[in-house]
């Protein structure tokens, strides 16, 4: 099989393989992250395998509805979290960082789809059959699509969401994605299978139903979830919306925490501070803060923009509707889009119900949207006595911010919060 | 029990000793190559300035640059910490505090207990901070003093950027070297108009609206803390000793942690 030499893809693939071997080995390794681990692996490996087996590729950025390629058995790829994942398990993201540099991207865009589009001009990404995008819900990924598709030479499809969401707006939508699935019949040479896609979503509603009560049960003291597992459940809807793994995955983490809170048992093992995490952390320090949370005993209980759904059930009789519907339940919606009295309600009722002790805002200095939110929320945390910490950082660029200074920030808010 | 605060900084370790709080000595020396040996001469000075019928034992807490790794201290606080315990104890009335360090600069918000509310500080760039304005001195040939005297008679002030220290060095050149040159009051306003408008923006940043003291070695520089009350637009506090704010407050916060133990 010949596979180009820098391929980020067999890079995640080989790390997935070697975490898997080594907490396969634990007995003390919650099953549910041994079965994420496995879902990562299967994913890469479809994705990596999917040229050669004759499949059809379609790239996608974050928060388009993959259900509807998943229904039409497309492999999908999503961008922004395959560049993360690169970061994660290479832990190194400074040459796809720098292709993008040298195709003309500034520092101040979003890493992720500096990284992004560099990965796909340096070869590291294979190429898709087609690129498809929406403003859902970063306005970056606009753009970060038809640059994709001039670099990759392919065809692509921009979904246009509209920012509001009275019955007028959804029918647009609805349409938008009716001409997608059009478009997607006609390069593909696949047929929508609406049946098929009616499963997905049904099993989508129950995805975000057993989040719902995943995120009830991280309401205990002490809460019985890993300080940063949150970021399982957010790569579990990236990557397998409606999805029978993702089922299987998250009622496996519910009967784990049920069983820890019946115990009384906590995930780490003295819990001191109960944390909000505002924003993604930097993915290349993922180890060290995971030890920091340990060391420390901070823990993120809530995520209100990760996490925590919004209202709503999906009609699965209706499936593309309901592919329309959760496209305005999605949390992060919350945060970009119009953002409403609603955003800042839903972070107070979290800040309450899980006796938030502080709030950790990951600033991705090249998110203007995320941003310009920090001192809405400080402002709206204050209300409810809810200190927050703001660390500049970038979700995968390591040149933003160093650990020891994530570190110097952490521990003086964790003075801070304990001197309270 | 003595409790003794160390403050060990990028160009000096401040050293303060309480007894059961009340104030012993204090101390300004120059950071050493190692922590360890900066905070070592640093207690041992300040304990010399004593009487020798004090108690001899110690807490010590340490803060700043490499405070945790020194083997003599009993605790490492945060900077932010110590600066909060410290305003309240030798400015009771301040509800915030500005400190501009050799090599960053930070603003705390605190209530009437010393506690910390928020913080801010600023420690990507030189901007802000008493190296930059060492480094502006040396390209004038002036002393602090002969600036802060010239910036009296300015009236608005140059347009030097408060973002970049080494923009700002290039554009105060730039006003050096012009025809006709900027007149030099006007470099110098403009010099702490940029540095001013930084602090500012992180008060703002963190509601520090009233009641705010100064503390760090920049305190010492009138014309900065003329300039900077004017941006802020209210008098500043400046404690008598505002280089040893921090080392005061690990002091006190010593002392908490001998009562603590005491209580238990």
């Amino acid at each position: 099989m010949k596979k180009a030499a820098n391929n980020k893809i067999q890079s995640i693939v080989r790390a997935c393989r070697i975490i898997l071997a080594m907490i396969e080995a634990d007995s003390n390794t919650r099953q549910s992250q041994k079965m994420y681990y496995r879902m990562l692996l299967q994913y890469y490996t479809r994705l990596r395998d999917a040229r050669e087996n004759g499949q059809f590729i379609a790239a996608h950025t974050v928060f388009f509805p993959a259900e509807i390629l998943l229904a039409m058995d497309i492999i999908p790829m999503h961008t922004e979290t395959t560049t993360w994942m690169t970061s994660l398990f290479t832990g190194e993201c400074g040459e796809i960082l720098a292709a993008g540099a040298r195709l003309g991207m500034a520092t101040e865009i979003c890493a992720p789809h500096r990284g992004m589009a560099g990965a796909f001009a340096s070869g590291a990404l294979p190429r898709p059959d087609v690129m498809v995008w929406s403003n859902m819900v970063c306005d970056n990924t606009a753009k970060s699509g038809e640059l994709v598709m001039d670099i990759c030479g392919c065809p692509g499809f921009f979904i246009d969401r509209p920012f509001k969401d009275s019955g007028l707006e959804k029918t647009y939508m609805a349409g938008e994605i009716r001409d997608m699935i059009a478009f997607l019949e006609d390069k593909s040479g696949k047929k929508m299978d609406y049946d098929r896609l009616s499963t997905i979503v049904e099993r989508m509603d129950r995805q975000i139903e057993l989040t719902r009560q995943v995120n009830e049960l991280r309401k205990n003291v002490p809460t019985p979830f890993s300080p940063l597992g949150f970021l399982e459940l957010l790569t579990i809807d990236y990557l397998f919306p409606g999805q029978p793994e993702s089922i299987e995955y998250l009622e496996t983490l519910k009967a784990e925490l049920e069983e820890m809170v019946k115990q009384k048992k906590g995930a780490i093992p003295k819990e001191r501070f109960r944390l909000m995490t505002l924003f993604i952390p930097p993915m290349y320090l993922m180890s060290f803060l995971e030890k920091l949370s340990v060391e420390s005993g901070a823990v993120s209980v809530i995520e209100p923009f990760f996490t925590f759904w919004g209202e709503g059930r999906l009609d699965a009789s209706r499936p593309v509707e309901a592919v329309v519907e959760k496209a305005y339940m999605i949390p992060e919606t919350r945060m970009y889009g119009p953002l409403g009295e609603s955003a800042l309600e839903a972070i107070k009722k979290c800040a309450r119900e899980w006796k938030v002790d502080g709030a950790v805002y990951y600033a991705d200095v090249g998110c203007r949207h995320s941003c310009a939110t920090i001192k809405l929320f400080k402002d709206a945390l204050a209300e409810v006595d809810v200190p927050v910490l703001t660390i500049d950082c970038d979700v995968v660029d390591q040149t933003v911010t160093s650990e020891e200074e994530v570190r110097d920030k952490m521990e003086r808010f964790f003075e801070l919060l304990e001197d309270r | 029990m003595l409790s003794i605060g160390i403050d060990i900084g990028s160009l000096t370790t401040k050293t303060v000793v309480l007894n059961n709080g009340r104030f012993l000595a204090s101390v300004v020396s120059e950071t050493l190559d190692e922590a360890e040996i900066s905070a070592q001469v640093a207690m041992t000075k300040a304990l010399e300035r004593i009487d020798a019928d004090e108690d001899p034992l110690r807490f010590v807490v340490t803060t700043g640059a490499g405070a945790k790794g020194v083997s003599f201290s009993d605790r490492s606080k945060a900077i932010t910490t110590c600066l909060a315990r410290g305003i309240a104890y030798c400015v009771p009335e301040a509800r915030a505090v500005i400190d501009i360090g050799a090599e960053s600069s930070t603003v705390v918000k605190t209530n009437e207990r010393g506690k910390v509310l928020d913080w801010a500080n600023h420690d990507k760039c030189a901007a802000g901070t008493g190296i930059f304005l060492q480094q502006m001195a040396k390209l004038m040939k002036l002393s602090f003093e002969e600036m802060s005297e010239l910036s009296e008679t300015a009236s608005k002030g140059a347009d030097i950027t408060g973002t970049c220290a080494v923009f700002a060095e290039s554009e105060v050149i730039s006003h050096v070297h012009r025809v006709p040159p900027t007149p030099m009051p006007e470099i110098i306003l403009g010099i702490y108009l940029s540095v001013s408008s930084r602090i500012k923006t992180m008060c703002k940043r963190i509601g520090a609206n009233e009641k705010i003291a100064l503390s760090g070695g920049v305190a010492l520089h009138k014309g900065l803390v003329r300039t900077l009350e004017k941006e802020i637009g209210q008098p500043l506090f400046v404690p008598d000793d505002p280089v040893c704010v921090a080392a005061l407050g690990a002091a006190v916060l010593a002392g908490e942690e001998i009562q603590k133990e005491t209580a238990q």
